[in-house]
């Protein structure tokens, strides 16, 4: 279950087009307090985050997809109980 | 250190060097993904005064266009000076795409185990290279056909390290660090990063004289906050260097210059080893908050690290300005946290699913709804967090 989160969370990294040292910017910027270290854990399902660090880097990933004209592709952690609710595109 | 896992692991970039002459060794591929890095340190490497810059393309796997542009920029670049860039090496793949490209026809082809490779010429060839780049046009331009031995590689370049501690992105960055440091924590009158090099303690960056005299009152004395910090990873706040009993030798010539105030000193590690400090200096007393503290040793730990590890353009001023625009938006949100918990009795976890659930709802950035609510305060009127359109 946290590798999938991982995995969904470094696609979603990908897809925005983010490296991992702008994507830790932007959610160190949005107030997250982990190392870039364990950012990249958690894109990586090696560390499960704590649901408001899932969020501040979910946020940081929606940002940018809204920035790239999308919207909120990336669930948070209300979201993430239901997976179906997870999946849908608001 | 960030680099040690993931997909991208197959990418990486030494620097190093012999004289005047740097060799910048590229390994795996060079897309559109990796190519910033690349660029970044080719940036700072010219930047730091290297005229000759050596393109080792010998664990290259692959290039893509974006690879080409950065060529043809640090050629423009080094164009006009007397070293200019040289390729070295590059794979099958490569001169494939330089010679589709066109840019065949600006490079001069070594034979085999000749040092200088493949040069990039500067001139009208260069130039012609710009209207090449574009990937609909690759096909179109025929390129005489690069012959370039698969050279064995003048293998001088395998003793290159992992971005040595001397080299330039590295004092480049920390030369950010200082800056920002300055600009972004409270009390800061002064600032600068001492590294360990060469087996002792020196001052790579520092804002002013008075900072480096500081810095270098403590190595001469052997002792200072400075150093339990680089040397033994501590961290160090003085509240008063007046008041200070720990260092009297470095007190004593600190106030010689009338430096009395608050001194903060965080590692810098490496590896999780000391590597360094970030000192920052007060005149006043009792200067620094804990909040100061953290934002310090979160900056000093981690940016510094990201700098590197991410092989970012420090030399970059957008991307300065781009650093010291995330700590103040940082600052903004915890402000527009506060002034929600007090408005609404609320926590500081609640307060901030609030800004984030208002930016999702209406694709407003959330930096910028915490500057309204912050701003609102200032005007003295209120904004609700439900209202979709902020008052600007």
């Amino acid at each position: 279950m946290n590798r999938q989160l991982g995995d969904s969370l470094d696609q979603a990294r990908r897809d925005a087009g983010l490296s991992h040292g702008e994507l830790w910017l932007r959610y160190f910027e949005l107030g997250g307090m982990s190392t870039a270290l364990q950012v990249e854990a958690f894109l990586y399902g090696a560390l499960r985050p704590t649901a408001s660090d899932h969020d501040v880097l979910a946020h940081a990933l929606n940002e940018r997809f809204v920035e790239l004209g999308g919207n909120h592709p990336v669930p948070y952690s209300e979201d993430a109980d239901d997976a179906d609710e997870a999946r849908r595109i608001r | 250190m960030s680099a040690s896992v993931g997909p991208l692991d197959a990418f990486g970039v030494t620097v190093g060097f012999t004289g005047d002459q740097a060799v910048v060794g590229v390994r795996g591929e060079v897309d559109l993904l990796t190519a910033p890095e690349l660029a970044a340190i080719l940036t700072a490497v010219i930047d730091g005064g290297h005229s000759s810059v050596v393109l080792d393309l010998a664990e290259t796997t692959f290039m893509g266009v974006a690879g080409l542009r950065i060529i043809e920029a640090a050629t423009d670049r080094l164009g006009s000076s007397r070293g200019g860039l040289s390729l070295r090496s590059p794979s099958a793949q490569v001169r494939r795409l330089l010679d589709t490209t066109g840019m065949a026809e600006a490079v001069h082809v070594a034979h085999d185990g000749d040092v200088d490779a493949v040069e990039v010429e500067e001139g009208e060839g260069a130039e012609d290279v710009d209207d090449r780049l574009g990937p609909e046009q690759t096909a179109s331009v025929p390129g005489t056909p690069v012959t370039v031995e698969p050279a064995d590689p003048a293998r001088q370049l395998r003793h290159v390290s992992a971005i040595p501690a001397e080299n330039d992105v590295v004092d480049g960055a920390l030369r950010l660090v200082v800056a920002l440091a300055q600009a972004t924590v409270e009390g800061a009158d002064g600032v600068s990063v001492s590294l360990h090099r060469h087996g002792r303690l020196t001052t790579v960056a520092s804002s002013d004289q008075t900072i480096l005299d500081m810095d270098a009152d403590q190595y001469a004395t052997g002792e200072g906050p400075c150093l339990d910090a680089a040397v033994e990873g501590r961290w160090i706040h003085v509240e008063s260097l007046d008041q200070e009993t720990r260092w009297p030798a470095f007190t004593a010539k600190a106030r010689q210059r009338g430096i009395g105030g608050a001194m903060l000193s965080t590692p810098l590690l490496a590896e999780d080893r000391p590597v360094g400090a970030l000192n920052i200096y007060s005149h006043a007393t009792e200067a620094f908050a804990a909040k100061d503290q953290d934002l310090a040793s979160i900056f000093a730990t981690e940016a510094s690290a990201i700098l590197r590890d991410a092989g970012v353009d420090v030399s970059d001023d957008q991307l300065a300005s781009r650093l010291a625009d995330a700590l103040r938006t940082r600052q903004t949100i915890a402000q527009a946290q506060g002034v929600l918990m007090e408005r609404g009795g609320i926590s500081e976890q609640d307060a901030y699913t609030q800004l984030r659930s208002f930016s999702q709802r209406t694709s407003e950035p959330l930096g910028e709804r915490a500057a309204d609510i912050v701003g609102s305060t200032q005007r003295g009127c209120q904004v609700s967090p439900a209202q979709p359109e902020a008052a600007s």
